[in-house]
């Protein structure tokens, strides 16, 4: 028992510093989901509001372990031919072409009708064969010799018959093709869902997967991750700019900043080389860090008074 | 003990499949049980699905591994007045405390119920009496686990049954013992030994008294919500409390939301389609029978209309009220409805019910329509004028009211022409059949032009009706 802990604490302590060299500022829950992932070779089904860094995770992950990512974004009308296989009909009818004009060549020598008819079946397996095969994203990912990282991104937004689909993939990392039979993956890839939570996802799939929620991270992790990112910003600065997004996040807003408005506000500070933030600055920027007119014009009268009360917050 | 774990976790509200149980224990054979925090995380990755269970289930997380007590500093300093033996004993008994430790950090790691095991292995139980004496708060949180499973504690529910439950365990734990040697202590002579018992005695009473009643808790945090459910959605709304509002409200967005989905996908089945063989051979005939054009068998989908009117005059606005919160919680499926509220007027509501809150558009409906004797003529004559040339067959028209006109005309002969026009005219009468037709109503003769008349005065009848309805226009 004690052995088993101790190495998995290791473990989990190895993927959190790991991936902070990587850039990605994770914490002990994130650091454990994705051991357990590993582990158990589940799929993760990664939650949380925008911005807070789901699909950096996956990309993060794929660094670190070095390993390619296989990326499926979903959408309304998303189905198996475009994220599964799809025959390639062109090439198909393209080789019925010449095959017809080599029919006379075929069918020359051909005594019956039955011998002929094979030498046909002899065809059609052919055009049903792995050469006319369009791999999409998913059977990428389960075709891949040493294992992959496949990101199902947004699966919120696809129709409740393609999340069905999944079950089989993400359950035995296999899948059934009519033509071919039943491909299992060589092996495993390591999966993960993010959702926006647009709408509510099945049972079913959730069931399979371990789920992690990313909330918004509190502002020394905010701090760090500020760092690893844009590391042009003084200590003094950052912690301002991190207050600031903290105090504003505590707003009544429509859509509170999340980490990548963060990031991108404190580059545009960076690029526009301001040493403090004053108040005229920051209104004049706020369309970086918020993304609706209403939650501006509802930020912009507080500007002062939250900066003044963040200010003295890092002065300390 | 997951297992316990687990029903607890379900009686909170968090939803644990089979499948999610398993997951969990090789959760547990990857990531051991030492490490508290650890041990969380990985638990709420393989158990709680949603940000409202992950909340539920840290809460029980943090209730049920209880993180052990620390131990009273004089037990670690035993006084001289005591003889030589007992100050070796708790020497001992901290020496297995630490060893225990070692082995088995799970009882450090405060896991209560199981933590048994571990210290009371290694020789033959110790008797209450001793671990009082000792104050060992290892192995009496142990014993205290293990007669509380045999005392059943698991299947207490009531608050009522605390009592018995406490009475249970420390009876299984050996109370006759422990008060044996408190009196024979006494008897004795040795006053101090059996103060300390006494004291002992009732420190432990209090424990389990603590315990019994942690435990009832967290089984029935939500017995009571859920029952509490269950009684309201069949209470009559005119007899609902105010306090009772914001439980209504949640119960009505859940049987919203099951009915809309249910109904969405029903929905979506029938757009689906197969090959019209029929059509498409006939369709082709001009291509000389090669199917080029093909043609799909189509369900055809009936997207109910429906128009409401309701009345909000004093005995009916309260099943009005929440009738209206009902079906707009419902406007996924039905996204063409029109509302109208009456009492002298009738007018409509249905912009304001889109964007509004329900309660502030009641107010508002209240001031512009309410205040006179419900007028049932003049209403539907309103009614009509607004959307008498917009009823079609694919129309439903939904009355709520309690046909009671104060004598005045009843309006039948408009709702006769609505009644030739629309597909279905329902009436809702939010009071019992037996009063239909006593004193001012006139439901017999308004529901001589309904295709049906309802009783409607509970969330369990206004379910059914939109159900219904739901149903019939697929």
């Amino acid at each position: 028992m004690n052995e088993i802990g101790k190495s998995a604490r290791d473990a989990i302590d190895a993927i959190q510093s790991g991936y902070e060299q990587l850039g990605y500022v994770s914490d002990e829950q994130i650091a454990t989901a994705l051991f357990l992932a590993q582990t158990l070779e589940k799929p993760l089904l990664v939650e949380g509001p925008p911005g807070v860094g789901k699909t950096e995770l996956a990309k993060a992950t794929a660094r670190f372990l070095g390993l390619d990512m296989i990326r499926l974004q979903c959408y309304e009308g998303l189905d198996e031919a475009k994220a599964l296989y799809e025959w390639q009909y062109g090439k198909q009818l393209l080789y019925t072409q010449v095959l017809k004009e080599k029919l006379g060549d075929l069918m020359q020598g051909a005594n019956t009708l039955d011998e002929s008819m094979g030498r046909l079946n002899d065809f059609e397996d052919v055009f049903f064969s792995e050469q006319f095969l369009q791999s999409r994203p998913l059977l990428q990912a389960l075709r891949a010799d040493d294992g992959v990282v496949l990101l199902i991104d947004e699966i919120d937004k696809s129709d409740d018959e393609f999340e069905a689909f999944l079950l089989e993939i993400l359950s035995d990392y296999q899948i059934s093709i009519p033509e071919l039979g039943t491909i299992k993956a060589k092996k495993p890839p390591l999966v993960f869902l993010t959702s926006n939570n647009t709408r509510e996802i099945g049972d079913a799939l959730k069931r399979r997967c371990l789920h992690l929620y990313i909330a918004f991270p509190d502002a020394p992790r905010e701090n760090a991750i500020l760092q690893a990112r844009v590391p042009e910003l003084d200590y003094k600065l950052r912690t301002h700019i991190v207050d600031f997004v903290q105090a504003v996040r505590q707003l009544d807003l429509k859509k509170p900043p999340a980490v990548s408005e963060t990031i991108d506000w404190a580059r545009a500070i960076v690029l526009l080389n301001m040493q403090v933030l004053d108040a005229d600055f920051v209104r004049n920027t706020l369309n970086v860090l918020l993304k609706f007119k209403s939650d501006i014009d509802n930020v912009e009268p507080e500007v002062t008074r939250i900066l003044r009360e963040t200010e003295s917050a890092a002065a300390r | 003990m997951i297992a316990d774990f687990i029903r607890i976790l379900r009686a909170a509200d968090v939803r644990v499949s089979p499948a999610e149980a398993i997951d969990a224990m090789a959760v547990i054979d990857a990531i051991g049980v030492q490490d508290r925090g650890l041990l969380k995380h990985a638990l709420s990755h393989s158990l709680a699905k949603t940000e409202a269970e992950k909340f539920a289930f840290d809460e029980c997380f943090e209730s049920y591994f209880v993180p052990p007590r620390e131990q009273p500093p004089q037990a670690e300093q035993p006084s001289d007045e005591h003889d030589e033996a007992e100050s070796e004993a708790v020497s001992e008994a901290a020496d297995e405390d630490t060893q225990a430790g070692d082995d088995d950090s799970l009882d450090q790691q405060g896991l209560p119920a199981g933590g048994g095991e571990g210290a009371t292995s290694d020789g033959p139980p110790p008797s209450l009496t001793q671990m009082i004496e000792t104050n060992d708060q290892a192995a009496l949180q142990a014993a205290m686990a293990e007669a509380a499973s045999a005392a059943g504690v698991q299947e207490a529910r009531l608050f009522t049954q605390q009592g018995m439950f406490s009475r249970r365990i420390i009876e299984a734990m050996g109370l006759d013992d422990l008060d044996a040697s408190i009196r024979q202590a006494r008897d004795g002579g040795d006053d101090a030994r059996a103060e300390k018992l006494k004291q002992g005695r009732a420190q432990l009473f209090d424990d389990i008294h603590d315990f019994v009643e942690r435990q009832i808790a967290m089984r029935t945090k939500n017995a009571g919500r859920l029952l509490r459910e269950e009684a309201l959605s069949r209470i009559r709304l005119s007899n609902l409390d105010r306090s009772d509002m914001n439980i209504m409200r949640n119960l009505i967005r859940k049987l919203a939301k099951r009915l809309a989905s249910r109904h969405s996908r029903r929905r979506r089945k029938a757009q689906r389609g197969m090959l019209d063989v029929r059509q498409t051979l006939r369709r082709n005939l001009s291509f000389d029978g090669a199917l080029f054009n093909l043609a799909w068998r189509r369900t055809k989908v009936e997207r109910p209309k429906l128009i409401v009117l309701c009345d909000v005059s004093g005995s009916v606005a309260a099943v009005s009220r929440f009738f209206l919160m009902f079906l707009y919680s419902l406007d996924e499926v039905m996204p063409r409805t029109r509302s109208f509220v009456f009492s002298n007027r009738a007018g409509e509501i249905s912009d304001m019910m889109r964007d509004g809150d329900v309660d502030q558009v009641m107010e508002q409906a209240l001031r512009a329509y309410g205040g006179g004797s419900t007028d049932y003529g003049q209403s539907m004559q309103d009614l009509a004028e607004a959307v008498l040339d917009k009823v079609d067959h694919r129309t439903t028209l939904m009355i709520l009211g309690d046909a009671r006109s104060n004598f005045g005309d009843p309006g039948h002969k408009v709702l006769k022409e609505f009644h030739e026009r629309a597909r279905r005219v329902i009436w809702l009468n939010p009071e019992p059949e037996a009063t239909w037709n006593g004193g001012d109503s006139e439901m017999k003769r308004l529901g001589a032009y309904c295709t049906q008349v309802q009783v409607c005065n509970s969330i369990r009848h206004v379910e059914r009706v939109l159900d219904d309805l739901l149903r019939q226009s697929v």
